[in-house]
């Protein structure tokens, strides 16, 4: 503990300490730079505010973003320097790796299974919080709890659950099994169930936090279209298809673009739970063992910028398809 | 059928469902903790064991001293440290840098605060993968891998965008008329930010700093990348480590579960004391963005 505490704490605090001290000083000189060279207070008091942020966004996003685009052409292995290969590592992974393109369709059907769904269960959900029910904030509370609970902790929690021959599921599901003759499904090693156990986990983690969100859409539709609506004479299901839907279609909207973006970066979750080697892994992580368990930097960097079109391309349709269904009320058609 | 009947119907449909929800929500989380309770051989018995008897408290506390055996010198202690001294000292300086670059975004006019600000609201799209390799070689070339500082010292350069972007909305609602009272008698900038500003966005500060400490406290992909040596390992990766060595053998599941517990409890304690703030960030960015 001593020892630890000389070693390792000590030392990074201190380092934390003076690059904090460093930042103030190259605010204030920065301040004092601009002052001189007769830029108005106001401008330069902002600019000297945002300037943490500016520095970091240069030194830990923008240089990051724009090196690894390099590196994807590249062969590094962090010893040497980078040597130039060309688009070798994009034909590498295009046509001679075996794990990509499994990798690929499970990341990309991990997210096309879970968002809907997702979505779904909790459209259902907030509909019902949003009825004149009691303590609403109770069950607030307690839908969103699996949200803020480490990923690593639900994940093992549900291998546990998902166990073959001692979990709690095969268990349950044990009377229907010997009812019709099956053999208990084999959750960690089934190709096409193992698919299922992180969707399912991540349903159990993400639909309570996103009715709550969506609740707060269903709570901003003015009450008054739902009287008129009555007194057309317009039925429950009517309502919710011509009121409802188009009202929160910007919630929804936003459910739908952070659950998409959020899928297809799925990474902690596959540390807990183990997937057939056939299968492939999800991107993210097949990324991080290409570079930090393999060395192979470029390689990995290249598959990030991959990955960084998919979900640019796919986040891209669906805004384009949101003018055909997402209803903003003060926009101008 | 009457609208009545219907209605009371309707309603205790409602509720039946409410319910259900809430126990497949609660169900997993009470199977964590009787796991957590068994003794080895009530671990795999049919019929279920659903209150564990004998109760092993034990367990807990074992499953440390085992930790300690397998990763050398990652005692219960050591390892709770480590997780703290991740946490904090990076949201200290996470919310000392949002709250002052918010107030940049906030209330002054200048070249290039548009750019600035829709660079920051860009990058919240970016996948975190993608910049994971460069940023591992400024730090490799700082000969800093292996030690806490990538996970708390960039914390002073902004942190998340999406911090930055609620504090800005939150002091864009504070009236103005008080700042420039306080300019009118003559204080400076700095003054003003100290004097005023800080003791305004508490409520602000107080909501952020919780959602910030869940985020680090949960976060696996940062000490995963940057820390090696076990000894200093955060408790998420001393999970990891745990399952990987207790898979080999009969799965310690009791154990496993207890740490896990220990992991999730102190974000539970926090969220249910401070849920409003966890809510309201939440629905902030969905709402009105």
């Amino acid at each position: 503990m001593i020892q630890g505490f000389l070693s390792d704490y000590l030392p990074t605090t201190l380092r934390w300490a003076l690059v904090g001290i460093v930042l103030v000083a190259l605010m204030a000189a920065t301040y004092w730079v601009l002052r001189r060279f007769k830029v108005k207070h106001g401008s330069a008091v902002g600019f000297v505010f945002v300037l943490p942020m500016t520095l970091g966004l240069l030194i830990f996003t923008l240089f990051p973003f724009l090196f690894s685009f390099y590196l994807s052409f590249t062969e590094f292995n962090m010893f040497q320097a980078p040597t130039w290969v060309g688009l070798a590592n994009y034909t590498q992974m295009f046509t001679n790796d075996t794990y990509f393109w499994p990798s690929c369709s499970l990341t990309l059907k991990y997210a096309l299974y879970s968002v809907p769904l997702s979505l779904i269960a909790s459209v259902a959900v907030a509909l019902l919080l949003n009825r004149p029910i009691k303590v609403v904030g109770f069950w607030r509370t307690l839908y969103y709890v699996p949200a803020v609970l480490p990923a690593a902790a639900t994940m093992l929690l549900w291998r546990w659950m998902f166990a073959p021959n001692s979990g709690l599921i095969n268990y349950m599901l044990s009377p229907f099994l010997l009812l019709f003759g099956l053999q208990p499904p084999e959750w960690y090693t089934d190709p096409q169930l193992v698919l299922s156990v992180f969707v399912i986990t991540s349903l159990w983690g993400v639909f309570g936090a996103n009715s709550v969100i969506l609740l707060a859409g269903l709570k901003n539709v003015p009450t008054e279209l739902y009287e008129a609506a009555n007194l057309d004479g317009a039925g429950m299901l009517q309502k919710f298809r011509h009121i409802t839907l188009p009202m929160i279609s910007p919630t929804l909207f936003y459910t739908l673009i952070t659950g998409i973006i959020g899928a297809l970066q799925i990474f902690t979750q596959a540390f807990f739970m183990t997937i057939p080697a056939n299968m492939g892994t999800f991107l993210s992580v097949r990324i991080y063992q290409e570079a930090f368990a393999f060395g192979h930097y470029g390689y990995a960097a290249a598959m990030a910028w991959f990955m960084l079109i998919c979900i640019f391309v796919l986040t891209l349709i669906v805004f384009k398809s949101s003018s055909a269904w997402v209803y903003y009320e003060n926009e101008a058609k | 059928m009457t609208p009545k009947i219907r209605e009371l119907l309707f309603q205790l449909f409602t509720y039946i469902v409410l319910v259900a929800v809430g126990l497949i929500i609660l169900f997993p989380c009470l199977i964590m903790l009787t796991t957590s309770l068994k003794a080895d051989v009530n671990l795999f018995q049919v019929p279920i064991q659903w209150i564990p008897d004998p109760v092993m408290w034990s367990n807990y506390s074992e499953a440390f001293v085992k930790m300690d055996q397998i990763a050398h010198g990652l005692t219960f202690v050591r390892v709770l440290v480590n997780t703290l001294f991740i946490t904090l000292l990076g949201m200290v300086s996470e919310l000392c840098a949002v709250s002052v670059v918010a107030y940049g975004f906030a209330r002054f006019r200048f070249t290039g605060r548009k750019v600035i600000f829709f660079t920051m609201l860009a990058t919240m799209m970016l996948p975190g993968i993608i910049c994971i390799i460069p940023s591992f070689m400024i730090w490799k070339g700082l000969g800093l891998i292996d030690t806490y500082d990538p996970l708390v010292t960039a914390a002073w350069l902004g942190g998340g965008a999406w911090a930055v972007f609620l504090m800005r909305q939150f002091m864009m609602n504070i009236p103005q008329e008080m700042e420039e009272a306080a300019t009118i008698d003559g204080a400076n900038t700095l003054q003003i930010f100290y004097l005023i500003i800080i003791p305004m966005i508490k409520p602000a500060l107080l909501a952020l700093g919780v959602l910030i400490f869940q985020g680090r406290w949960n976060d696996f992909m940062g000490p995963l990348i940057y820390i090696n040596t076990a000894a200093k390992f955060p408790l998420v990766m001393a999970i990891k480590f745990f399952q990987e060595s207790l898979s080999h053998e009969a799965p310690k599941w009791n154990y496993m579960m207890a740490v896990s517990a220990v992991l999730a409890l102190p974000i539970l304690i926090l969220y249910f004391s401070a849920q409003r703030y966890f809510i309201e960030g939440l629905n902030v960015g969905a709402v009105k963005g």
